[in-house]
């Protein structure tokens, strides 16, 4: 059995491997995609769940069913699901996010058979009527876990589930810890194959990894060289370590992101006392910092803008960059419309940018290499 | 005092610049052709053959551009976009905004008083906007590149382009020949259509006086009568706009001597 950062990198490689075979053993996998899903209620209701992701590789069936315009993640994920690469996965829980992942549902649902589906209603401003709204439908997606695992989730349990989920939150963070120092004691392409690790596998067994890992590279004599620039990588989706090792190898240590498969999904932890579902509702609408969630605007424009940006400034200063790269994925409107802004906001702060779109494909990926050596050599 | 040389393996042309005391000594061009690093071997010899000097004599190399890691023989690679503010910053030190016409890629980049690249932008992954929509559109209209701009100069009726995208405006400009359209009015109607994408690439970074062009593409008297009509400022040309880069890959070389020395 491989320890450590070579057991998340097996799993990266092929991550549908231990739910696999957890699903052999008569265990029930739940699929979700995006950060929103409360991962706490699928554990409480003893089924594994498992983030569903996509693939750089060219997308060749589900061109017939969305429009190339459309999210080219989503595109992909729906690609691998029509391929029939997640069969393993029992059922599925999407979240109204986005308006492709939404719609997607629907489509997802005709073509792909799994035994389960939930669609899970997320409101997009967090004011109080959202919050008691989305508490109910947490409510309501409880009731439909329960009859679908056969099980009753009472409080204690859901509440075990939730500091077993905080623990896994803080042992990434921690982990995220070691990168503040020059050199990062774990780069940016080993975080991301120990984050699509981390969601592949049953929590417990995430959680063991991760210490494993934290315990390996504290010591580590073999981490990252230091490099003459730091930098944070704000963006969605990024599931494939191409995009970050190629930052990487260009010379810079990325020692820290704003990403939906990173902090955004692990900074925040949920509340222990307390109702667990209005508390599960805190979290999510609250505090994952997507644009997707509208925050309305109060008081000036500064503050409107401190009020959505400040954390990915404060990120920036505590881990001390010197430049961000915006890595947005074509046709994500929730993100482009807030490029301009996020990328003003940092370069007032005195942090250079680079803004960069992508389609999400492998040779697009590689296109962009001068543009960050050009970026590189600007801010050096 | 040694001598330094800078060469840009481009995706048309390799260009190769010897310098010594900041000064241009020699350069020369070569078609890059299917196998970048003969091409660049070949430019390397014959600049200096031109120069009277070998390869022992040049204390520091840069490589730059799309083929740079075919120049094995290069002490270090330097990306396009920072030399290329540096070649126009030694020429033009006045200069704020300089635009690249190159034939893969078209750029524009904010230099400072330095000669660094402060900020840049370059036309996303197709050939809108850059010198290989030249090339095909030369090739539809059976010309040579040389005679393209100053046909499109002799236009009465500049075609409206609906596109910059070089694969669309290849169908565009057949439909126009076979409604009859002179040359000419396609040939401007094209450069129309690249000043416009150029425009939104500047308006990336802010156009600030004064402006030079530079790349192949600024070889093209009829792109720069467009460009310069749609950007509303008088563009500076370099007498040699396509060695650019590799001046200033030249003279990032001596400068990277000096400083070791130091």
């Amino acid at each position: 059995m491989a320890k450590g950062l070579d057991w998340a990198k097996r799993l990266y490689e092929n991550r549908s491997q231990r739910a696999k075979e957890l699903r052999e053993e008569g265990k029930k996998v739940i699929g979700y995609i995006c950060a929103f899903p409360p991962r706490e209620l699928i554990t409480a209701a003893g089924l594994v769940p498992y983030r569903i992701t996509g693939t750089l590789e060219p997308i060749a069936e589900a061109d017939a069913y969305l429009e190339t315009l459309m999210c080219p993640y989503v595109r992909s994920c729906l690609d691998l699901g029509i391929k029939k690469q997640y069969d393993f996965v029992d059922g599925m829980i999407w979240p109204h996010t986005c308006d492709n992942i939404q719609k997607t549902f629907d489509i997802w649902k005709h073509y792909v058979p799994h035994s389960y589906f939930h669609y899970l209603d997320v409101p997009h401003m967090p004011d109080p009527s959202s919050f008691e709204f989305f508490a109910k439908e947490l409510d309501v997606l409880k009731g439909s876990l329960e009859e679908f695992g056969g099980v009753k989730i009472t409080e204690e349990c859901l509440k075990e589930a939730i500091g077993v989920h905080n623990e896994n939150r803080a042992l990434l963070r921690q982990l995220t810890g070691l990168r503040k120092q020059a050199p990062p004691l774990i780069s940016a392409t080993e975080m991301t194959q120990v984050m699509m690790a981390a969601m592949s596998i049953p929590v417990y067994e995430s959680n063991e990894m991760l210490k494993n890992i934290i315990e390996e590279v504290s010591t580590r004599k073999d981490g990252p060289q230091n490099k003459a620039t730091r930098l944070l990588i704000y963006g969605c989706e990024i599931d494939d370590i191409a995009f970050i090792n190629l930052v990487e190898e260009c010379g810079a240590n990325v020692v820290i992101d704003d990403l939906c498969m990173g902090t955004r999904d692990y900074w925040k932890d949920v509340v222990m006392e307390g109702d667990p579902l209005k508390n599960l509702a805190h979290r999510i609408l609250g505090e994952i910092m997507c644009p997707r969630t509208f925050r309305r605007s109060r008081g000036t424009r500064q503050q409107d803008l401190d009020n959505r940006f400040s954390y990915i400034r404060d990120f920036a200063k505590e881990f001390n960059v010197n430049g961000a790269i915006l890595y947005i994925i074509r046709y994500c409107d929730t993100f482009e419309f807030d490029a301009p802004e996020v990328r003003d906001y940092l370069e007032e702060a005195g942090i250079r940018v680079l803004h960069l779109e992508d389609d999400y494909s492998l040779t697009s990926i590689q296109g962009y290499k001068t543009r960050i050596q050009a970026f590189l050599e600007m801010i050096e | 005092m040694a001598f330094f040389a800078g060469i840009d393996v481009g995706s048309v042309t390799t260009k190769v610049v010897i310098t010594r005391d900041s000064e241009l000594t020699a350069y020369h061009v070569v078609p890059s052709g299917a196998n970048y690093k003969m091409a660049a071997q070949k430019a390397m010899e014959e600049v200096l053959a031109k120069a009277g000097l070998s390869l022992k004599d040049i204390a520091c190399i840069v490589a730059t551009g799309y083929g740079a890691s075919n120049a094995d023989f290069a002490t270090l690679k330097v990306t396009d976009i920072s030399c290329c503010a540096k070649g126009v910053n030694h020429l033009f030190p006045s200069v704020r905004t300089v635009i690249d016409v190159g034939g893969q890629a078209s750029k524009a980049i904010r230099v400072n008083e330095e000669g660094r690249s402060t900020n840049f932008v370059v036309s996303e992954r197709c050939a809108a906007g850059s010198g290989r929509f030249l090339q095909i559109i030369a090739r539809v209209l059976q010309i040579e590149l040389g005679d393209v701009g100053p046909l499109s100069l002799q236009a009465k009726k500049p075609v409206i382009y609906t596109t910059s995208c070089a694969v669309f405006g290849e169908s565009e400009a057949i439909s126009r020949i076979a409604e009859g359209t002179p040359k000419e009015d396609i040939l401007a109607g094209v450069h129309n259509a690249m000043a416009l994408k150029i425009y939104s690439l500047i308006s990336g970074v802010g156009l600030e006086e004064e402006c030079a062009i530079a790349g192949g593409g600024a070889l093209d008297v009829g792109l720069i009568k467009r460009l310069e009509e749609k950007l509303g400022v008088h563009l500076l040309v370099p007498p040699q706009p396509q060695i650019m880069a590799a001046l200033g890959a030249a003279l990032m070389a001596e400068e990277r001597s000096l400083a070791l020395a130091s």
